[in-house]
């Protein structure tokens, strides 16, 4: 097995990438979330109550920010992605999720226009019998002024495939 | 409510149905062939639908902030894939309070598979700013 860790990955640490959203994220947006993931908190839908515990309007979910498709703009792969993705092609292995540390600076609104930045922070290669290449990302969420509304750091696992014998 | 280490978080359980994945996919914006294509899944050997990762952080901020309330807001989230869930799969989310400071609650939380009880997220956790 060659080294998983090539130069031409190493380079990568640094890479950025930006999108921003074409406009607001929008009530319905977020009521779909919630529905979808069957959350029926009322913060997310009734505007009375949101605002009778302190919120300028109806929030989204946590976690929405974070999903970053609906803004990306992106065209569909052949897998039928169509979210931000580095591309990287790593002859030999197979993409594994790792996990992901969200940090959240601010409820978002339903006005909110998002920019996402996503950059390469680290590559690191784990040797053994399942060499393992471990990527992770920040994407840093920001509102039309530019404030921060979130960050996700991401880690993404490229895991050898048995070599065949 | 009294809150200290080692209060449990009341558990979140969920089933996710195939439905449940389309609405999540078309919620996201997220087309991935592996949440429905049987063809897809047929050929990679998977014996489902795989449920998008990202619900379970939904689900685990859905559990903090039906526990704390409206005015709860959920600081920090982080979790750990450790094993794919499949399209008809119950979860149950479960947590245990760490550290009370400050107003910011620390909670350690995994999601379980209901039916065999394997770990499909583990560790995760959280900190949350109660409110006033």
């Amino acid at each position: 097995m060659t080294a998983l860790l090539t130069e031409e990955i190493r380079a990568l640490v640094g890479r950025e990438v930006s999108y921003t959203a074409p406009e607001e994220l929008g009530r319905a947006s977020i009521r779909y979330f919630a529905l979808a993931v069957g959350d029926d908190n009322p913060l997310y839908t009734d505007e009375t109550h949101a605002r009778a515990h302190g919120y300028a309007s109806v929030v989204a979910p946590p976690t929405l920010v974070c999903e970053t498709n609906q803004y990306a703009g992106l065209p569909r792969d052949d897998d039928g992605y169509a979210g931000h993705t580095w591309r990287l092609d790593i002859p030999g292995t197979r993409l594994v999720r790792g996990g992901n540390h969200y940090t959240f600076h601010r409820p978002v609104l339903p006005t909110d226009v998002i920019t996402v930045t996503w950059r390469i922070d680290d590559v690191t290669e784990r040797t053994g019998a399942r060499p393992l290449l471990i990527v992770t990302s920040t994407a840093r969420y920001t509102d039309a002024r530019g404030e921060p509304l979130a960050t996700n750091t991401e880690t993404l696992v490229y895991v050898a495939l048995a070599e065949k014998t | 409510m009294t809150i200290a280490p080692g209060t449990a978080v009341p558990p979140l359980e969920r089933r996710i149905d195939l439905p449940d994945m389309i609405a999540y996919a078309g919620a996201t914006w997220d087309w991935h062939r592996l949440h429905y294509d049987p063809a897809y899944l047929a050929a990679r050997d998977l014996p489902g639908p795989v449920v998008d990762g990202q619900v379970f952080g939904a689900l685990l901020a859905e559990q903090l902030q039906d526990w704390l309330g409206p005015r709860a807001r959920v600081r920090t989230l982080r979790f750990r894939f450790a094993s794919m869930v499949f399209a008809g799969e119950t979860v149950r989310c479960t947590g245990e309070v760490t550290a009370v400071r400050d107003g910011l609650v620390t909670v350690e939380q995994r999601v379980e598979v209901a039916g065999d009880g394997r770990t499909a997220v583990a560790p995760a956790g959280a900190t949350v700013e109660t409110g006033p």
